[in-house]
């Protein structure tokens, strides 16, 4: 019913006499339509309505304006997960208006995190990129000019050209923080025959990644939790990490059908808050508590024999263990008994602070659950101690006693979710290692050792001729941000530096180029992400751009739809990829032409329509509805390729490739042409595990092959912040750098106001006797002292976190220097870099957070100034010498402030840095190993070369 | 029909994305927010435990902020919505007052009243409101209460609810699903400086931009008892302040002069039988009708819109007393244009009339304020029935005071300032009673007792003590008692005129400290 408002007399009368504004004339400000029946309510407009959708003004409201909207869907670009969004574009502006959730996205269904809907603000922040920016003077002056994309294509490309003419192709870097694609670098970056791409994942996920790869080569998991009856987060899922919305969304409604949660960490995150059992390990001791609960599980049987008869490595293990031991799975028990021994309840307490009693309930509870068990850690414990990799080789392993993987409400391998898609064309893998990536020191790192790069160009192992940044912010996010300054200032080591982002970072400022690309709703991607047990594609497009095609007025590129000149990556690749080699003859101008007018580039819809047309049970699904597959993408945003995706490690191998192979009688390795293809299970021909062994490597020959032999079975490994190594009374804590909130994104919230609003300030959380100990009251200013510097912050006194552990949010201490342009001024101090000498840097703030005048009047009310400390820059490398994770953990030791401390100083000293870098390079067991490879083959690598490659000369 | 909310706290994950959505939806400033999510801590390491509350308008059944609003700018649908019109209000603020809940702000933008509702322009159409549409999972149920076959009567029904501040008799349409007390009582966990990701340090809403710092927080003068584990505030949305400041007080005094002046020249006349020089007549009607238009005039300057100020006569809403006080000083007003055009054309049966009505007119002035201050189901210090005595003793010693003042200056009978000197030596004896009864009485709720604590001995004391009880009513009371002499009793008059400004002053700023949410 609508209801409107029925004036008294007299209002009537005063309105007639014009005394006060008529404010019940009949309105003509349109009727708007309905989205559900009188009385009901839905979540969205059909997309029967998408084309034009119209609806009510909010804040005309009860005035009746309505607005005709165009509703694109599009892929949120904030996190990994990528969820839905609907973005509702004014028709008669042309703007986007706001950004709601798209209930066609599988994964997302609808509904998103705070960071969802603020993206309106990135894309209406008034101090974004909007122009190509050339640097004048010197770099990092500050002071730029505007150029246009032509005359950036043609440098950047000339540059490149000469460098892979003269076969420098190693010096050619793509740095990627957030990718937000899906196979179309893979595409690029092998065109070029480039080793190129460099990843952010070192600081990020590497440590969970190997002990997932080192068991089963998949390298991450994918919980099924809607249907688990137990879930173990290592991490807090419910509010941050990715995919927390999808997976929180399951998570919670498994609880609501009476699943248990448990959860370790050291400190009390939200998730831990609703959890059953808070578990607040001590960090690094976290795969002791797994073990532990791994012992009660296999002394009391509770483990699912049928899984671990069948698809372990039991044999290889017993074989190489106890030789001349007759080959049983009972043996295989006794051995196992024997491991684990000595990881009891109370050992595993006595490393945790973890209750032994309560281990052991909820190992009981875990054995309970059986397969409809799900795991997840992504980073946390994995990415924060030395042989962090061990907490998911242990976590994974309850999956594996609990034949919980890949079963519903199990745990998968991420593969099984997540869709490869296929692009028109393949070129062959590059013909170079770029050893500044992967160095051979680390052989098994899983991704590029990204961090180090500083320390490795200033050992002189090479340079880089031109190195992009993309979405990606290394002297703010990483590790020892002063060492990324020194190397970008340095023009010898870097001759072409251009950051690829949507807004001004601290890294853009050390930059050539800052290229505006587009944001989520401004560019084009395939996405694809193991949130649940499905497969699904989303599709991220620029909506105006859609818009405007759907109106009949298509543009050829994508900045001339979006604001400014803010363009996108994909086709700023395909321009810069053609313009390499404008002759062809270095042959990597074939691969950008259009796979359907022959000897043409490609454009960008052809890009995609080749693989949607290629995707399996798309066409069908678009031919239903009489659209093509493009546009039925364009016109849903999402499809759900499979549903219900389970146990593929069980699918048959084709018959077709058993002609000629061999079965091994003892652990069913079915072999052809010297290569494993399968694993007879059950005299079934199975697919099995992209492994070695084909099966889940309980015994890993691999890390006896490559001199770590001590870790040739989960096992537990001391952090390098265990409590043997801290003295208390020193005032000496491990710091827990890496906690995050549910609305802020690593330095891409910066200028999103609504998100800045609730959070902008990261106190150094303490526990409330530790600090009553150190004399530290909550507020007060503390001076925190890592190996290299330190950093002042204020004190937060909480009960939310375990005794010896202080911890300091992500996100926050954002900063620019006065000659710097404005930008993030929700987020960001104006502070005063000054280099002392000798390595050493000074950070101080000139000035927090002020509201300022612009177009759009909230910036005048910003209400609060605190904007944080910034703290990563304090911090030395870290890389693990197995994984090549950055181990975030800190030692430090907290004092009061001193005399002359202000919040927010910062101090560093670089030549330190760079002797611990040296420390821990000294830790590392480099290659070759067998037959001179500088990798195992059977463990993939991310843009993986060539084999040959692989053999060091 | 009948719409409201249930908040299901089993499934809510504290991760704010329904206060995002809502304000991309209804394009909400910085710093104000219609929804909102709370964080409170409880217990010690390792039994601590963190609670998120999302709060908003209850869309209550009997909304006192409807009842308030005088120009019907807040109004309760027949569908149960309790919506607004942003081009109706003219920024009294007395809405904000009148709820218990923290709900209303004033837009920076518009510098109206707004608050959460139930996204009506969605409704409209038949869409959820943007929190529901957006919550990851759904712990936001919106709908018909009277559906029994819908999902929001049947989890009303069939799960353990809560509602906030039942004993207030809004009759609230949000119901929490395992709602935690010590988060949805604003007075367990204080309110801070600083929380865990956040800092106050500017105004907000009605403060918006204006320069100011934060508005204070009051800390309490007392430890609480201790009655379980400790509870913290970590997370909350900035305060918005004490929306009445100096114009309110200010309008309640030059009402207390303009109507008090009124009646003790009523009651010289009529009761005490005196014969007063004309002078002295003519100058309390001046003084009774500038103060009449001073009151407007603060009355305007307070609201936050004053271009609208018509619409209190011209939209009225007749359960407001705003309204009704409005009215009443219209008609006190013109009794005071006809007293004095009687005078001047020398009709004494008129005069009469227009004496009686008057002073009625001006009694009913005096007090209304108790009754819409009455109305303000925010500020349970207001709820007490002394304050209509306490409004009438103001007014009675504001007006004694003044006349006593023009009586010294025209030269009046010892007799006359000897009445008066009784009176206001009554007067003043009287509303010190009143003023510590207020004060130091049993309050029925605890809200009451902290502003009392707060004008006692917290944030207000020095302006309580010093300038009302001391300079503004003790000092006077002694030294109308024992002096005669002309200029003692002027300083007197002086010093009671300022002390009902300081005690209106303490009154109105005290309860506007005590958090609501």
């Amino acid at each position: 019913m609508s209801y409107t408002h029925k004036p008294t007399v007299i209002e009537t009368i005063a309105e007639k006499l014009r005394l006060v504004p008529d404010l019940h004339k009949e309105g003509d400000g349109g009727k708007a339509m309905r989205a559900a029946e009188e009385g009901a309510e839905t979540s969205c407009p059909p997309p029967s309505r998408w084309d034009s959708w119209v609806e009510y003004d909010s804040k005309s409201w009860p005035e009746r304006k309505a607005k005709e909207y165009m509703l694109v869907p599009t892929a949120c670009f904030n996190c990994e997960a990528g969820c839905g969004l609907l973005a509702y574009v004014d028709k008669e502006t042309m703007e986007i208006r706001k950004l709601m959730g798209n209930p066609h996205h599988p994964a997302s269904r609808g509904r998103n995190c705070a960071k969802g809907p603020a993206t309106l603000n990135q894309i209406q922040d008034t101090d974004r990129v909007l122009y190509p920016m050339k640097r004048v003077g010197k770099r990092g002056e500050g002071k730029w000019e505007r150029v246009s994309w032509d005359s950036v294509l043609d440098d950047i490309a000339g540059r490149m050209r000469k460098a892979i003419m003269e076969g420098r192709n190693n010096e050619i870097s793509y740095h990627v923080g957030r990718p937000g694609h899906d196979g179309f670098m893979e595409w690029i970056l092998r065109a070029w025959n480039v080793d190129g791409h460099n990843s952010h994942t070192n600081v990020c996920s590497s440590g969970a990644r190997f002990g997932y790869a080192i068991w089963e080569g998949f390298d991450r998991p994918s919980p099924d939790h809607a249907n688990a009856k137990f879930i173990l987060l290592v991490s807090a899922h419910l509010e941050s990490g990715h995919y927390f919305n999808p997976h929180a969304q399951r998570i919670i409604e498994a609880r609501m059908k009476g699943a248990k949660l448990a959860v370790l960490d050291p400190r009390l995150s939200n998730t831990a808050s609703m959890s059953d059992y808070w578990m607040p390990s001590y960090p690094g001791s976290e795969p002791a508590v797994l073990l532990a609960m791994a012992k009660v599980i296999i002394d009391e049987g509770l483990y699912n024999r049928d899984y671990l008869e069948n698809w372990v490595n039991w044999q290889a293990y017993l074989q190489e263990e106890y030789p001349g031991t007759p080959a049983t799975f009972e043996n295989f028990i006794e051995g196992l008994k024997k491991e684990y021994a000595h990881y009891t309840p109370e050992y595993a307490s006595k490393e945790s602070g973890v209750d032994a009693a309560m281990i052991v309930d909820v190992a009981r509870k875990i054995g309970a659950a059986g397969t409809q068990f799900s795991t997840h850690v992504w980073r946390s414990a994995s990415s924060g101690n030395l042989g962090g990799w061990a907490v998911s080789r242990t976590l994974h392993f309850l999956n594996v006693l609990t034949g919980s993987v890949g079963t519903p409400g199990g745990t998968s391998p991420s593969a099984w979710n997540k869709f490869k898609p296929h692009v028109h064309a393949e070129p062959k893998p590059q013909t170079f290692w770029n050893p500044l990536h992967m160095p051979n020191e680390y052989p098994l790192a899983h991704f590029e050792m990204s961090f180090l790069l500083p320390h490795f160009l200033k050992e002189g192992r090479g340079k880089l001729d031109v190195y992009f940044t993309r979405v990606f912010n290394p002297v703010w996010t990483y590790p020892d941000g002063f060492s990324w300054i020194e190397a970008l200032e340095d023009e010898t080591k870097i001759g072409l530096h251009a950051a690829l982002t949507p807004t001004w970072s601290e890294t853009a400022y050390f930059a050539d180029y800052v290229l505006p690309m587009g944001h989520s709703a401004e560019r084009h991607d395939i996405i694809s992400y193991e949130t649940h047990a499905g497969k699904w594609i989303a599709f991220r497009q620029p909506v105006l751009r859609t818009a405007l095609r759907r109106m009949g007025k298509p543009v050829r590129y994508t900045w001339e739809a979006n604001p400014g000149e803010v363009w996108e990556e994909d086709e700023f690749w395909i321009e810069l990829t053609w313009r390499i080699d404008p002759d062809g003859s270095l042959g990597i101008r074939q691969y950008c032409m259009s796979p359907y007018r022959p000897g043409e580039k490609i454009t960008i819809e052809e890009y995609y329509r080749y693989i949607f047309e290629h995707t399996a049970g798309l066409p069908e699904a678009a031919a239903a509805e009489g659209l093509t597959a493009f546009d039925y993408m364009q016109k849903y945003g999402a499809f759900e390729v499979e549903s219900n995706v389970y146990n593929v490690h069980e699918k048959a191998v084709p018959s077709a490739d058993l002609e000629g192979a061999s079965v091994d009688p003892e652990n069913g390795l079915i072999v052809r042409n010297g290569k494993g293809i399968g694993v007879e299970v059950g005299g079934k021909a199975c697919s099995g595990f992209p492994t070695p062994s084909k099966k889940q490597e309980f015994w890993s020959k691999t890390m006896v092959e490559w001199k770590w032999p001590e870790y040739r079975m989960p096992a537990y490994i001391k952090s390098h912040i265990h409590q043997e190594t801290m003295n208390r009374s020193n005032g000496e804590f491990v710091l827990v750098p890496t906690f995050r909130l549910p609305v802020l994104i690593h330095s891409r919230s910066g200028n999103a106001k609504w998100l800045a609003e609730i959070a902008h300030r990261n106190p150094v959380w303490i526990n409330a006797a530790d600090a009553a100990s150190l004399g530290i009251e909550n507020g007060e200013l503390i001076r925190v002292n890592t190996d290299i510097g330190f950093f002042v912050n204020q004190a937060w006194v909480t009960e939310g976190i375990r005794p010896g552990v202080v911890a300091c949010s992500h996100h926050i201490g954002r900063w620019r220097r006065q000659q710097d342009p404005e930008a993030n001024r929700w987020a960001a101090n104006r502070v005063n870099i000054s280099k002392e000498g000798n390595g050493k840097w000074k950070m101080r703030v000139e000035e927090n957070i002020q509201p300022y005048e612009s177009s759009d009047a909230d910036s005048s009310r910003i209400f609060w100034s605190d904007g944080g400390v910034h703290q990563n820059i304090t911090f030395p490398v870290h890389p693990d010498p197995i994984s090549g994770m950055h181990c975030w953990h800190q030692k430090v030791r907290i004092e009061k402030s001193r005399e002359g401390d202000r919040y927010g100083d910062v101090f560093v000293d670089t030549e330190r840095s760079f002797e611990i870098y040296k420390e821990w390079l000294a830790m590392t067991r480099p290659a070759p190993g067998p037959n001179g490879l500088r990798r195992p083959l059977w463990l993939n690598r991310p843009f993986r070369p060539d084999d040959k490659t692989y053999y060091l000369k | 029909m009948n719409y409201g909310f249930v908040i299901d706290a089993r499934k809510c994950i504290g991760c704010h994305a329904c206060t995002v959505a809502c304000k991309s939806e209804n394009e909400v400033p910085l710093g104000v927010n219609r929804t909102w999510v709370k964080y409170v801590e409880k217990g010690t390491f390792p039994d601590t435990r963190r609670y998120f509350t999302v709060l908003r308008c209850n869309h209550c059944a009997e909304p006192p902020c409807v009842d308030i609003c005088p120009v019907e700018a807040l109004q309760k649908r027949p569908d149960g919505i309790v919506d607004f019109d942003g081009r109706r209000c003219i920024g009294c603020k007395a809405c904000a007052q009148a709820c218990p809940y923290n709900a209303l702000y004033i837009d920076p933008d518009t510098h109206t009243s707004a608050k959460c509702n139930y996204c009506a322009h969605r409704k409209e159409v038949g869409l959820q409101p943007a929190c529901v549409t957006v919550c990851p999972q759904q712990a936001i149920v919106s709908g018909d209460l009277d559906d029994p076959s819908g999902k929001i009567a049947a989890l009303v029904a069939g799960e353990q609810t809560v509602v906030r501040k039942p004993e207030k008799g809004t009759s609230p349409k949000l119901y929490y699903i395992n709602g935690d007390g010590a988060s949805l009582d604003p007075l367990q966990a204080p309110l801070q400086e600083e929380y865990h990701w956040s800092a106050q340090s500017r105004g907000v809403g009605h403060f918006a931009g204006k320069g100011k710092g934060a508005p204070g927080i009051e800390k309490p003068a007392h430890a609480a008892p201790k009655a379980g584990p400790k509870v913290r505030r970590v997370y909350d949305i900035p305060s918005k302040g004490a929306v009445w400041g100096w114009e309110v007080p200010a309008y309640v005094t030059a009402k207390a002069v303009s109507s008090g002046v009124f009646l003790v020249f009523f009651a010289l006349l009529a009761i005490f039988r005196q014969q007063l020089p004309a002078s002295l007549e003519w100058g309390a009607w001046a003084v009774s009708l500038v103060f009449l238009a001073l009151t407007g005039g603060f009355l305007i300057k307070d609201l936050d819109r004053p271009d609208r100020f018509s619409s209190v006569m011209l939209r009225p809403q007749f359960g407001s007393w705003l309204v009704r006080g409005g009215l009443t000083i219209t008609g006190y007003g013109a009794f005071l244009a006809l007293w004095g055009g009687a005078r001047f054309l020398q009709i004494p049966m008129l005069e009469t009339a227009a004496l009686w009505g008057g002073a009625f007119f001006a009694l009913v002035t005096a007090i209304y304020t108790a009754f819409l201050f009455g109305a303000a189901k925010g500020r349970d210090f207001w709820q007490s029935p002394m304050l209509l005595v306490h409004m009438l003793l103001n007014s009675l010693l504001a007006g004694g005071s003044a006349l006593l003042l023009l009586g010294l200056g025209t030269g009046v009978s010892p007799e006359f300032s000897g009445l008066l000197r009784q009176m206001l030596v009554v007067g003043f004896g009287l509303h010190i009673a009143v003023m510590l009864i207020e004060l130091y009485g049993k309050h029925p709720s605890v809200a009451a007792e902290r502003a009392a604590e707060i004008i006692r001995e917290g944030s207000l004391k020095n302006q309580f003590w010093a300038g009302s009880f001391l300079a503004g009513n003790l000092l006077p009371l002694l030294l109308t008692l024992v002096s005669s002499d002309p200029a003692m009793l002027a300083l007197a008059s002086l010093l009671g005129l300022s002390g009902v400004f300081y005690t209106e002053k303490v009154w109105v700023q005290a309860p506007q400290r005590i958090p609501l949410s």
